[in-house]
């Protein structure tokens, strides 16, 4: 209940309705998304849930300006964005895209890569300059600036990746399974590195995983897709107490929100068999 | 915030000792055929005409430098002008090209095409179509060398993974920042292997235009002097022909360790 108060009071901060996509090959069309709808508010925390090939990073990819949606509409505060034509600065500028590998420019040191985006926006400026040092040292690569990316490890090739998508100040983080590369320790780690920002900043952010564990510890909401075509399954509301923390995976709650999880995403694997 | 992850110091493990072991081991190859080749002329008493010993190829070339000289200059100038002049036309066309996929559909067999056909083949013609005059020996240099870099470049700007274009849109990047940040850099090993290609076509185009026809350039001296029975004077000159493309190559691939400091 208090949920539906809350969005009657607050304009969705990112809203797709009915959004479809539609890739063509030579011999078919593969719907990757269909009629998909969904709401986030400002500063929540969303997860995207669901296996390989639902449409999940098409999803974010779509709000973000790389690929166009077929059919639907995509509102970012209010504001239609996915119209004909390349999306205007001022509107990417609010989102920062995280990718799953870390994708930083091999050619450029890592805080030339951190700040890209500023170069591209044309954000200059003292100001801007010490914010690619604070972010840098807020993840702990400051001696690492001046090397290039095959000088570091992979743990904080990513964390540069997800500071480059913050250089900017976005307000909304979208990000396309982020640590799914990496080695199980570092990825809860970052994990919590990541609670940690998005406490300090309040930024908005979609998480696209298909990790059941790490969708609950860090979402307020998990929307679940199924393939063929991909489409949103159902919804769940995580009401979890935050601040969250590794130790709460071992607690009753935790855990049965883990199992309603994964019964529901194994539901749909049925489904699928049929 | 936790930083416990340590930087990674990978530094290239090379020492100042086998750096000189770089220089040091093809010379010392190259001392060891010499010297080999040598014994087994002598011992074996091969013909001159074969095979000169290395001492009188090199005692030879030397003796007749003064008459070699124009010679090396005005074939170092055909193949610097005529490689200075590919370098810049290889990747322009690329560049243009690459703008539209269907441009390097259409345009690629042809390039393939260029890089094949031995443009000895058309000395005769350029030579009736423009005229006699050595200079425009330039211009089969120029037909020889850019179609590889052209190819190799297009190759560069076309090879380039999905996710960094992403990121170009991600972060609303223009045409000519996406080109000129991301397409262009990430093409740079592959240009700089076009432009070393170009160094040793740019040579074949310069000989090769010698040997049709003309008399000045070391090619035709090769042709002079074997027909005169001079042959260490002949391998003198094939010698100094591989110095000046080795002398190329080696230019091009000091710019490179200079600008690709990275690690694809």
């Amino acid at each position: 209940m208090e949920e539906l108060g809350k969005k009657t009071l607050q304009e969705p901060r990112i809203k797709f309705d009915n959004v479809s996509k539609v890739f063509e090959t030579r011999s078919q069309e593969i719907v990757a998304v269909k009629d998909y709808s969904m709401e986030v508010l400002t500063g929540e925390f969303v997860s995207i849930i669901g296996p390989s090939g639902c449409g999940k990073s098409t999803l974010i990819r779509m709000l973000d300006g790389i690929i166009k949606p077929t059919y639907g509409a995509i509102y970012l505060d209010g504001i239609q964005v996915n119209e004909e034509g390349k999306m205007p600065k001022e509107t990417l500028r609010k989102m920062g895209f995280i990718f799953q590998q870390p994708n930083l420019l091999p050619w450029y040191t890592v805080r030339e890569n951190v700040a890209l985006p500023l170069r591209i926006f044309g954000l200059s400026g003292q100001a801007w300059e010490k914010r690619v040092d604070e972010l840098l040292e807020l993840v702990g690569l400051t001696k690492s600036g001046q090397l290039f990316p095959y000088e570091i490890s992979g743990g904080m090739l990513q964390r540069a990746g997800v500071i480059r998508a913050m250089v900017h100040d976005p307000e909304i983080l979208l990000m396309d399974e982020p640590f799914g590369a990496l080695d199980e320790l570092t990825r809860e780690q970052l994990n919590m590195e990541l609670l940690d920002i998005w406490k300090e900043t309040r930024k908005t952010i979609i998480f696209i995983t298909h990790n059941v564990e790490e969708a609950v510890l860090l979402s307020s909401r998990i929307y679940i897709m199924g393939t063929q075509p991909g489409r949103l399954v159902s919804t769940v509301n995580i009401d979890l107490p935050r601040p969250r923390s590794l130790k709460m995976i071992t607690q009753p709650e935790f855990i049965s929100y883990k199992q309603k999880l994964t019964k529901l995403i194994g539901d749909l694997d049925l489904s699928k068999i049929k | 915030m936790n930083t416990t992850t340590a930087v990674q110091k990978k530094r290239k493990p090379e020492s100042i000792g086998s750096g000189y072991l770089n220089i040091l081991a093809p010379l010392i190859v190259l001392v060891i055929l010499i010297a080999a080749l040598e014994f087994f002329t002598r011992a074996f008493g091969i013909s001159r005409f074969v095979l000169p010993p290395p001492t009188d190829i090199i005692a030879q070339t030397i003796s007749n430098f003064p008459e070699i000289w124009p010679h090396f200059l005005f074939t170092l100038k055909i193949v610097a002008i005529g490689f200075m002049i590919s370098v810049p036309l290889g990747m322009l066309i690329a560049a243009l090209f690459s703008q539209y996929e269907i441009l390097v559909k259409a345009i690629s067999p042809v390039i393939i095409w260029l890089v094949i056909t031995p443009m000895i083949t058309l000395i005769p013609l350029i030579m009736l179509w423009l005229g006699t005059d050595p200079n425009l020996r330039v211009i089969v240099v120029i037909i020889q060398a850019t179609p590889i870099i052209t190819l190799n470049t297009l190759n560069g700007f076309t090879n380039i993974e999905g996710e960094k274009l992403e990121l170009a849109k991600s972060v609303g990047a223009s045409k000519r920042q996406t080109f000129i940040k991301i397409i262009f850099m990430n093409a740079m090993p592959q240009v700089f292997t076009g432009i070393k290609l170009g160094c040793i076509f740019s040579t074949i185009g310069a000989i090769s235009a010698d040997f049709v026809a003309g008399t000045v350039g070391l090619g035709s001296r090769i042709v002079q002097y074997t027909k005169y029975n001079s042959i260490e004077l002949s391998y003198g000159c094939i010698i100094i022909i591989a110095l000046i493309g080795i002398c190329l190559f080696s230019i091009v691939e000091l710019i490179e360790k200079r600008i690709v400091l990275w690690k694809n």
